[in-house]
């Protein structure tokens, strides 16, 4: 992407003047709703008659066309049916907006010819213009600090910093929604859609580029250019952290080949591939994504594979140790001297003193737990403490204590930032779902690594270690 | 792969080779054609010899020394053993001169429009190394890529193989070794030596190498490539030219 186009992108995401053509009231005005808070002046291009006065009403200036705009138009969201799309598109490169969104579909992703002429078209006229044409077929931009938006349900605010891509504009959105719920502050999210004017390689370069995005999450399907979009991993990735949750890992490619490796080589192995020798982060679902970016965000960097864990559950110690031994993580024996401090406070029958700990009924106060996680923290044998909070089981024994959640919640925090060792806390269920979930979300908010499950855990655990030992070993040459 | 570029006189070989292929409509080089190319860009390979008689093939052997091995050469026979054009561990000069006249019948009764130019005598490798593949496509998406895995029929059963896209760096060169599930059978496993795993990585360069460096490779086998204690040798190889 040249350095114009750089700049027109950066326009439309801090845009002065932003222009929505087309918005309707059979979607709730859902495109003017989206950027109404925005910190820029909203305007509405708008022919029909019967949509007017609603817009108005919203208070809204209309105009009949975005050559009617007053001054400079940076960013255009263009939500008109699909025979008038490149029209609008036109007038937009006219006006020199920064970049057009294109929320309108039935384009080439429709297979039918219609649809894919119009999308040639469209290719043409963007490429000879030098233009930004996000899309077609997106659910838009979004930049928290500036507040335009994907969907006006999305949080939007200071301090973001995360750049997401997205194939899927569902994804694009939501990754915003739930990234806000796991304590993440999302920065910029990009619908591509088709992407046929800036297209995945120049997206992650753009990203990357981005001093403000600190990591970089992504949704991917395919790309048009693979040998670009490695080349622009390779980069970015050296530079910042990338996820990378891949579609369509099933899909084989049609390969008609004569050797052993033509026919081997499947879109998922090639993808695997550029993953593993860029160093980004592979993840298989949102829930792994969101897993993967608490880890990143909240846990301190590490190289190390030995846990030192906590459990509550009781008696599941050897269920606990399978789950980080199928990652590749180990839960070793600690030294003598930790051992004289825990055999004394793990007193319950059934429990161990032994990693992992199984507290259960001995952990008899929020002090007591901090006494465990310092124990297993300072502990040569350990590089990574977690610990369970088996909700419901917790909560009343805290009641009993005249103490709450946000007591609890405090101890880790204040243990979290003493500590030089990553920590995540792993928040499973015990009778009472909304306590849980309550939890769950208090404890994001503070910037605690927090998982559902020892099998999420010791996913994301394994994930960001991969991560952590390529880049020491790329740095090493 | 730091250092290890293409040679000139594998890149002039590879295009003097492809335009005589192209001429002849082909666009699957013979393992002898194959095999010089890669021998220029600094592999390890058994080079075979044409014989066009049973005299001349006890004659190669002779020169080579035994055991030897012998292949049907035929443009137009691309799976060899399975047409009984390959035998192995022929030991002096009249099991040679057997071998010609019963491969070239066996071939000829399998596929009888197929011109045969002979058969062709190369050493037999020693016992004793692990089959492994090293292989190169051209995706349609990433260009080209490379493959590693177990070699010989374990390829086609267990399919145990690792890709990078190239041109790989010597950390991706060490760790698409390392990926493999069979990788412990590289570093010895009871009775077993480890092998070389330089001179292993040192031909994933170099293809690496050759392929980024050189237009017109659609698609490259080197299966088996023999991995021993000290070195490795390409005992088939297969090069595809691209279509256009």
């Amino acid at each position: 992407m040249d350095a114009t186009r750089k700049a027109n992108l950066d326009r439309a995401f801090n845009p002065q003047v932003i222009a929505v053509v087309g918005d309707k009231k059979i979607t709730d005005y859902m495109w003017l709703k989206s950027v109404r808070d925005a910190k820029a002046k909203v305007v509405s291009v708008q022919i029909d008659e019967n949509e007017i006065p609603g817009i108005l009403e919203m208070g809204f200036e209309n105009y009949p066309s975005l050559a009617d705009v007053p001054g400079q138009v940076d960013y255009v969201i263009v939500a008109v049916p699909r025979p008038v799309a490149p029209r609008i598109v036109k007038d937009a490169i006219d006006v020199g907006a920064g970049a057009a969104a294109l929320f309108t579909s039935g384009f080439a992703e429709t297979g039918e010819e219609q649809g894919v002429q119009l999308q040639d078209a469209l290719t043409q006229m963007t490429h000879e213009a030098n233009f930004n044409l996000v899309g077609p077929n997106c659910m838009c931009l979004y930049h928290s600090k500036t507040g335009i938006r994907n969907s006006a349900d999305q949080w939007i605010g200071e301090g973001g910093d995360i750049g997401f891509m997205s194939n899927s504009g569902t994804h694009a959105t939501s990754f915003v929604m739930r990234a806000r719920t796991n304590g993440l502050f999302p920065l910029k999210s990009i619908s591509m859609g088709n992407s046929i004017s800036v297209d995945q390689g120049d997206w992650l370069e753009y990203l990357g580029d981005d001093p403000e995005v600190k990591s970089i999450g992504m949704y991917v399907e395919g790309t048009r250019d693979g040998r670009k979009f490695f080349e622009a991993l390779r980069d970015v990735a050296a530079r910042k952290p990338v996820v990378i949750w891949k579609g369509g890992q099933t899909r084989e490619g049609a390969r008609a080949a004569a050797s052993h490796t033509g026919h081997l080589a499947s879109d998922m192995a090639l993808w695997d591939a550029m993953m593993r020798q860029t160093g980004a982060i592979r993840v298989d679902t949102q829930d792994e994504l969101m897993d993967a970016f608490k880890a990143l965000h909240f846990m301190k960097p590490f190289t190390g594979n030995r846990m030192g864990i906590v459990a509550q559950t009781g008696g599941q110690s050897v269920l606990v140790s399978d789950a980080f031994g199928r990652e590749g993580l180990t839960v070793p024996d600690l030294t003598q001297e930790s051992y004289d401090i825990l055999e004394p406070i793990v007193t319950v029958v059934g429990g161990s003193y032994k990693n992992p700990l199984d507290v259960s009924g001995s952990l008899t106060s929020i002090e007591r737990g901090r006494e465990m996680l310092d124990t297993l923290a300072a502990d040569t044998n350990t590089d990574i403490i977690v610990i369970e909070a088996s909700i419901g089981f917790i909560s009343r024994r805290l009641e009993r204590q005249g103490k709450t959640m946000d007591d609890l919640i405090d101890m880790f925090k204040e243990f979290q930032e003493s500590t030089g060792k990553p920590f995540g806390v792993i928040a499973t269920w015990n009778q009472d779902e909304a306590a849980l979930a309550e939890f769950r979300i208090k404890i994001a908010d503070r910037g605690i690594a927090v998982f559902p499950s020892f099998q999420d855990a010791a996913r994301a655990i394994r994930r960001l270690r991969e991560y952590y030992v390529t880049k020491a070993e790329m740095a090493a040459g | 792969m730091g250092g290890v570029l293409v040679t000139a006189t594998a890149s002039a070989l590879f295009d003097e080779t492809a335009a005589r292929a192209r001429a002849e409509g082909r666009l699957i080089l013979t393992e002898e054609e194959s095999k010089a190319i890669l021998q220029e860009q600094g592999i390890q390979v058994t080079m075979p010899t044409l014989a066009s008689s049973a005299d001349e093939a006890a004659s190669a052997a002779e020169n080579i020394g035994y055991p030897v091995v012998m292949k049907v050469s035929s443009r137009e026979i691309t799976h060899k053993s399975d047409v009984g054009g390959v035998k192995l561990g022929i030991a002096d000069a009249d099991a040679a001169r057997a071998a010609y006249d019963e491969i070239v019948a066996s071939a000829k009764a399998a596929e009888p429009s197929a011109a045969i130019d002979g058969v062709t005598v190369q050493s037999q490798a020693p016992s004793g190394g692990v089959e492994v593949i090293v292989g190169m496509t051209r995706d349609h998406q990433f260009g080209p890529v490379i493959m590693f895995g177990l070699g010989g029929i374990a390829v086609e059963v267990l399919q145990d193989v690792a890709f990078r896209i190239a041109p790989l760096t010597k950390r991706d060169a060490g760790a698409i070794v390392r990926e493999i599930k069979g990788y412990p059978l590289l570093t010895g496993h009871r009775a077993t030596q480890a092998v070389d795993l330089e001179a292993l990585e040192g031909v994933i360069g170099a293809v690496s190498s050759f392929v980024s460096e050189t237009s017109g490779v659609a698609e490259m086998d080197l299966n088996p490539v023999l991995a021993y204690a000290d070195g490795t040798i390409a005992v088939d190889a297969r090069i595809v030219l691209t279509a256009d």
